[in-house]
């Protein structure tokens, strides 16, 4: 056991970053097929990310795993699961964002509001990614940290924008005006999940420096 | 031979309490498996005490002449008295303990030769604060050399886990160059064993200890020091090695729980922590007192005791 770690040279830590790498790159898909999706009114595209969400549980499971099975120092272990678990959070609140959008008309009034809010979350999930990659290098966060929380509160401003409007629209019924607060709701919690991802990136960053 | 059990018994349990000083932290934490530290441990405390023991020796040698009866209780009493003290939570120091029970044998055969005891108090009282200017020092230095050429988290893991067993294994050695003297060192002086003879028992009955014993110990001191992180707790085991590595070449045994709270209060000094609460200090205070003297009072005790019944047995 002991030379195994000795001399695998880290390869269990290897096969983590690699399923995390995965991980965030799927999240990156997700949003932007999301945004895609909504732009064309393409609904393959919403059934494609439902399948993604799928995926990612997968892979959420084989970080898990592989960090129980012995992967990197039990002191960095419960913060590489928080950040698993809190990018598997992102794919949940994504999967519950398509469902409602399956469910709903986009009302046109708060259209734009809304592809830009799926815009900005693409560019957060790549900022974690490269976040991500910083923090296995060693670099600086601090700009990155920053970067996310920029995008975040931008995403905050639109949604207050959005709420505003919805205040004024007519809604045909409990259900319809139900999935049309939920999807609000999960599109613009996606960047407060990513934000929590990214501090986690953080404290690992400075727990191993 | 049968005087060499009470020196057996001192070794024995020394193992099963020093080691928690040294893989402590790594097996409280899940870094290194029990078994894995355990079998380190006793290995390098062997290694240590053949190869350095003898050095800590001919200190003790020096502070009286002893007869193989008062050999036999000097080792009794420390072993005692370290008992007695761990149970009253006073952090007792095997080295005082057996000082103590050296001087207190030779004051009551009038033999005692107290001019080395300047040396050795000198000693106990640095061993803390050398522990610290060590793990201050190491901390600054290995950090800014790690920050300019190791920055990979995956790397950094891996030095982690290396830096933990390496450390460790030194402070196994240096435990068992430093504290072997305290065992048989008697032995030595009441001419019953050869110092290599010494060494080689001494360094078992460690092993020993370490081996069958040390499991409660090691978790219940390592938990109390878990919130370290895996580079200070390197640094902290580096530093208490590299302490008693010191003391070793000084050619004086000290006591590796007291290097490791130094070795805790300079890495606090780095992030400007308080990491030790002034009760453990006092504590330590109480334990420089109280482990001599209970030592030396008990081990004359003894020996005044047998002489008696010596004399009533043979009118």
């Amino acid at each position: 056991m002991l030379l195994d770690k000795l001399f695998s040279k880290g390869r269990k830590e290897q096969v983590v970053i690699e399923r995390i790498t995965e991980h965030i790159r799927l999240l990156e898909v997700a949003c932007e097929e999301m945004r895609i999706g909504m732009e064309g009114g393409d609904l393959r595209r919403i059934h494609h990310v439902l399948r993604l969400e799928r995926e990612a549980d997968a892979i959420r499971r084989q970080i898990i795993a592989a960090v129980y099975e012995g992967a990197f120092l039990p002191y960095l272990r419960p913060n590489l699961c928080r950040f698993a678990e809190n990018v598997d959070r992102v794919f949940d609140a994504i999967e519950e964002t398509a469902y409602c959008y399956l469910e709903m008309k986009l009302p046109s009034s708060i259209r734009d509001h809304c592809l830009r809010i799926a815009f900005y979350n693409v560019r957060i999930s790549e900022m974690l990614l490269i976040s991500f990659l910083a923090m296995l290098r060693g670099d600086r966060l601090r700009e990155k940290t920053l970067a996310v929380r920029i995008y975040e509160k931008k995403i905050d401003d639109l949604k207050l924008e959005i709420r505003r409007k919805l205040r004024s629209l007519p809604v045909e019924g409990f259900w319809e005006g139900k999935a049309l607060s939920d999807f609000v709701t999960g599109l613009t919690s996606i960047s407060d999940i990513v934000e929590d991802a990214s501090d986690d990136l953080h404290i690992m960053h400075v727990s191993m420096r | 031979m049968w005087k060499l059990l009470s020196g057996l018994f001192f070794g024995w349990s020394l193992g099963a309490n020093d080691s928690a000083n040294i893989f402590g932290t790594g097996v409280a934490t899940g870094t290194v498996r029990y078994r894995t530290a355990i079998g380190l441990t006793a290995a390098f405390v062997v290694v240590g005490a053949m190869a350095e023991g003898p050095k800590c020796m001919t200190t003790l040698d020096a502070l009286s002449r002893i007869s193989s009866m008062g050999a036999f209780f000097c080792a009794l009493a420390a072993g005692l008295t370290i008992a007695t003290l761990t149970v009253l939570a006073i952090p007792a120091s095997a080295s005082q303990a057996v000082v103590g029970a050296i001087v207190g044998v030779g004051l009551l055969s009038g033999t005692a030769d107290l001019s080395p005891l300047y040396k050795v108090v000198a000693c106990w009282v640095f061993t803390p604060v050398a522990g610290a200017v060590f793990s201050y020092l190491l901390y600054r230095i290995i950090e800014r050399v790690l920050n300019r050429t190791v920055r990979s988290i995956t790397r950094r893991n891996f030095l982690y886990f290396v830096g933990i067993l390496t450390a460790g294994s030194y402070g196994s050695y240096s435990l068992g160059a430093n504290n072997v003297a305290n065992v048989t060192g008697v032995y030595v002086s009441a001419a019953l064993l050869t110092p290599t003879a010494a060494s080689w028992i001494g360094g078992m009955s460690i092993a020993l200890g370490v081996l069958t014993y040390s499991r409660k110990v090691m978790t219940t001191v390592g938990k109390g020091i878990v919130p370290l992180d895996p580079f200070s707790a390197f640094i902290v085991v580096f530093a208490e090695a590299a302490t008693l590595h010191v003391f070793t070449q000084v050619g004086v045994p000290v006591s590796s729980s007291q290097a490791v709270v130094g070795a805790v209060v300079g890495v606090g000094l780095v992030g400007d922590l308080r990491t030790v609460h002034l009760s453990t200090l006092g504590r330590i205070g109480l334990g420089w007192v109280m482990t001599p003297v209970a030592a030396g009072a008990l081990a004359a005790g003894l020996c005044h005791a047998y002489t008696l019944y010596g004399r009533i047995q043979t009118p």
